[in-house]
């Protein structure tokens, strides 16, 4: 299997009302491409700092992660930018979609940003909307949008640039138990199609049907 | 262009050219000489002048008596002109036109109405208008009623340019309390408390814009006063802060506040605590 | 999706605050174009005015501006004479202004009176009947005005008298004049009863012929690019009078009305204020509340340029739409202000304040544009530097 991500003893250190808080403590794993691994632990294990530091979204104290071979600390602000927006799928808690766009324009931002042309992109997102269940709500406003929808937009622009690994951060936690097994079995179908993925979740549901279960303990993995 | 102003008294547009040393001095004309133009030409008490209506006809001479500081005028203050002050009879000669003036100044034994005595006047004679003294000063001040109008018009628009950009600072500023107003909610703080709450919070910035307002009035105007009178070489006051203006305005400030804090605070308590969360 | 489209979307989305603002950035920006229509309108007018006929020199007495005392030139005849003998100038007339009285039954009014050569006037335009001719029997024009103060009009005549003495109640001279025409004059103020007729009928009329006085002679040059030189030229010739170009004349009024210039430069200045105020404090609330929201783009790969680019553009469509609202209330504004100002005594009636043009209009929409548009800076500058990982916890607690 070729390796997609690499962490390379992860260490991260936060300031704290004059005391220095270590979120990680020295954390190694590998990510193969089609991988779906499940990182989970109790709150403060520090699973959020590490699905951050493998996004790209913070830098560690010590410690290098590798994508598909580049190493994101050798990266200037303006690359690491580029990676995030071609090579990375995030998929937040909370959505984060932009309430004054729809859910076709929410898609269709990330290629924008990449400068895929207009025709172009109005395709590929119909085409995702569709793949995730949501072809009918193209033109609704993310604020007309029930939760289990938004997540599915967000997963859609997630995979809007064809990304090497989508990185989630608790997919299902701001959603009912019906909702939540609606993107469950969405990120099953996605990881059969060939989609790698690094879910961080609470949800012992998602963590049963990965393929690969992190426990994070202290800010150490737990094997 | 004519001159907004009546004729002044005695006006004369002479031309002076200065003749130094004195030859005679003592039996010449006095002539009292305007600060600035004495300072202008270099003028000292004791020096003699020739003076004329125009520069072909520099006929007479005269002595510099006395320099004298003119008296505030905001209707000459943007002009050019200089002034002296010479006896009637001089100037009459001088002019080659005796026996002649631009008016008279006429005092009333008590009890006569001036606009009667005016009337009066006008119908015995022509060649003349009577004006009580009452309607050359309005006439003289129409210049400053306009301005004054002016003023009033520009502070108007200023009011309502203020009013808006207090209206939409004290929205925001209110708005930036949403989610403490959320906490307040879920906790079962009562609406009335929190609205009261609000309130205080834009009275109290009301009152303190109103007093930085003031201190950058009082600045704004201290400074308008050095400009100008520098600018004009004058006393007058351009810019005068009375502490009815200032109540004013503090007043103002404040009802618009509370009024803009009032709507913007109503606003809040009305909305669904899950909604100002941003979960609604 | 545009960034424009996006920002418009995004304002639209908080009707009130953003109705507010509008409203804040159209009263800031009409007082802006009012004032940069006030601070070059003053000059514009006068000019235009003065340039009415195409002349561009005026002599006048020593020391004293076109009609601002009642001071006159002795010989103006001789002096217009030469004048016309130079090969550069087109045109030389004298004018003379002065009272004049009209008979109407046993009473007298007061008029004020110009007397004019006619192949050489610059002071009105023609608006009914006949122009005024060189000779005898020229007759006399009125002002609207003065047609209904004296109820006359076309065809009438007038007895006109001058040289009043009030010691033996009587005037010295008298004429009757038939009324030839109607015009306006230019420098008139508004309800001004002005008449006109020939310079010599005037000259007989208030003073001794003999000395053929004049308060102004107007001249025109062939070509206005000699006017400077012309100017020097004939200063040097006639020491004794005052030799001003138009530009010379609006540079003394532009000095007379300094005050209205300088104020036009402290409220075009505040009202820039009032709109960067406006709109930075807006959108640096606008940018508080959508942290989140920003960290979220930036961690899924938006760029900082186009973070900072769509808080610009919030700051650049409010500027517009607020700027475009402005321009018809400064429009409005400006004519009210005008009628104001207009009203100070002795002003021309066609004179204006607040000059409508297409170039100050232009300047305070740049002006403006430039401002509201920095105004986003502070705001951008704010979106760019969020940082996305601390953002993003503080957003899931």
């Amino acid at each position: 299997m070729t390796p997609t991500l690499i962490a390379r003893d992860l260490r991260k250190d936060y300031p704290m009302n004059g005391e220095t808080v270590h979120a990680l403590r020295g954390v190694s794993l590998r990510v193969d491409s089609g991988d779906y691994a499940a990182i989970v632990g109790p709150s403060g294990s520090g699973k959020s700092t590490l699905l951050q530091l493998l996004g790209g979204i913070d830098t560690p104290t010590a410690g290098a992660v590798e994508l598909s071979g580049t190493r994101l600390d050798a990266l200037s602000d303006r690359e690491l930018t580029r990676l995030r927006l071609t090579r990375l799928g995030f998929v937040f808690q909370r959505f984060h979609l932009l309430p004054v766009l729809t859910a076709r324009e929410n898609v269709e931002l990330p290629m924008a940003e990449a400068g895929v042309r207009g025709p172009e992109r109005r395709v590929r997102a119909r085409e995702l909307l569709d793949y995730v269940g949501l072809a009918q709500r193209e033109n609704h406003r993310a604020t007309q949008l029930s939760g289990g929808e938004m997540q599915r937009v967000a997963i859609a622009r997630a995979l809007a640039n064809r990304p090497a690994v989508v990185l989630a951060d608790e997919p299902t936690g701001e959603l009912d138990a019906a909702t939540g097994r609606e993107i469950l079995d969405l990120f099953l179908r996605l990881n059969r199609d060939g989609t790698t993925l690094v879910v961080v979740t609470h949800d012992d549901r998602l963590a049963a049907e990965a393929g690969r279960v992190i426990h994070m303990l202290d800010g150490a993995i737990r094997d | 262009m004519r001159s907004a102003l009546p004729p002044s008294f005695l006006a004369l547009v002479a031309v002076l050219a200065l003749v130094r040393p004195a030859p005679a001095a003592a039996q010449l004309p006095g002539i009292a000489v305007e600060r600035r133009l004495a300072g202008e030409l270099s003028l000292r008490v004791g020096d003699t002048l020739r003076l004329g209506a125009a520069p072909d006809s520099m006929r007479g001479v005269g002595v510099v008596a006395a320099i004298y500081e003119p008296r505030p005028d905001p209707a000459q203050i943007t002009k050019q002109d200089r002034y002296v002050r010479m006896h009637l009879p001089d100037l009459a000669r001088l002019l080659g036109a005796p026996d002649r003036v631009d008016r008279f100044g006429v005092a009333l034994r008590p009890g006569i109405a001036p606009d009667s005595a005016a009337a009066r006047l006008d119908r015995s004679a022509f060649g003349y208008q009577a004006y009580p003294s009452a309607a050359i000063a309005s006439e003289s001040s129409q210049t400053f009623l306009v301005v004054s109008r002016f003023h009033r018009a520009i502070a108007v628009i200023t009011i309502v340019a203020s009013a808006v950009f207090l209206l939409c600072v004290m929205l925001l500023k209110v708005e930036e309390r949403r989610m403490d107003a959320a906490v307040m909610r879920f906790v079962g703080v009562r609406r009335r408390t929190i609205f009261g709450a609000l309130l205080l919070e834009a009275a109290v910035i009301a009152v303190l814009g109103s007093a930085v307002g003031t201190a950058l009035a009082l600045a704004a105007g201290a400074a308008t006063n050095a400009y100008y009178r520098r600018f004009f070489h004058t006393a007058l006051t351009f810019s005068l802060i009375t502490p009815g203006i200032v109540g004013f305005s503090v007043a103002l400030s404040l009802a618009l506040g509370l009024v803009a804090g009032a709507a913007a605070a109503w606003r809040l308590v009305r909305t669904r605590p899950m909604v100002l969360w941003g979960r609604g | 999706m545009t960034g424009a489209a996006w920002a418009v979307k995004r304002l639209a989305r908080q009707p009130l605050r953003t109705g507010l603002s509008l409203a804040g950035i159209a009263v800031a920006a009409a007082m802006l174009l009012d004032m940069v229509m006030l601070s070059g309108g003053i000059d514009r007018s006068f000019s235009d005015l003065l340039l009415g006929r195409g002349y561009q020199m005026r002599l006048t007495p020593k020391g004293t501006l076109p009609f601002d005392t009642e001071a006159t030139i002795r010989g103006a005849s001789a002096i217009v004479a030469a004048l016309r003998r130079e090969p550069a100038l087109e045109a030389a007339g004298a004018v003379l202004g002065t009272s004049l009285y009209a008979r109407r039954g046993d009473s007298l009014i007061t008029l004020f009176a110009y007397g004019l050569q006619p192949e050489a006037q610059s002071l009105y335009q023609l608006q009914a009947g006949r122009d005024l001719a060189s000779g005898a029997g020229a007759g006399v024009l009125l002002s609207e005005p003065a047609a209904r103060l004296l109820g006359a009009g076309i065809g009438d005549t007038l007895t006109l008298v001058g040289r009043l003495d009030p010691q033996v109640v009587t005037a010295a001279a008298g004429r009757r004049l038939v009324v030839r025409g109607m015009v306006r004059w230019l420098y008139d103020y508004r309800g001004q009863p002005s008449v006109g007729m020939v310079l010599s009928d005037l000259q007989r009329l208030s003073s001794s012929p003999a000395e053929d006085r004049a308060s102004m002679i107007v001249v025109k040059a062939r070509q206005d690019s000699a006017v400077p030189g012309l100017v020097t030229a004939l200063r040097r010739r006639f020491p004794s009078v005052e030799v001003s170009s138009v530009a010379d004349l609006v540079a003394t009024f532009h000095e007379r009305l300094v005050y209205f210039r300088q104020l036009s430069y402290i409220l075009g200045s505040m009202s820039l204020i009032v709109t960067v105020l406006l709109i930075a404090t807006l959108l640096t609330i606008a940018v508080g509340e959508r942290l989140g929201e920003i960290a979220t783009l930036r961690a899924i790969g938006v760029s900082r340029r186009t973070v900072v680019g769509q808080v610009l553009a919030e700051g650049t469509a409010l500027t517009i739409v607020g700027g475009g609202l402005g321009i018809g209330l400064g429009l409005a504004t400006a004519r009210y202000l005008d009628a104001i100002l207009t009203s100070f005594p002795g002003l021309p009636a066609a004179f204006s304040f607040f000059v409508p043009r297409a170039g100050a209009l232009a300047f305070a929409a740049l002006v403006l544009l430039l401002t509201g548009s920095l105004a986003g800076l502070y705001p951008a500058w704010l979106a760019a530097r969020t940082p996305i990982a601390a953002t993003l916890r503080a957003e899931a607690t």
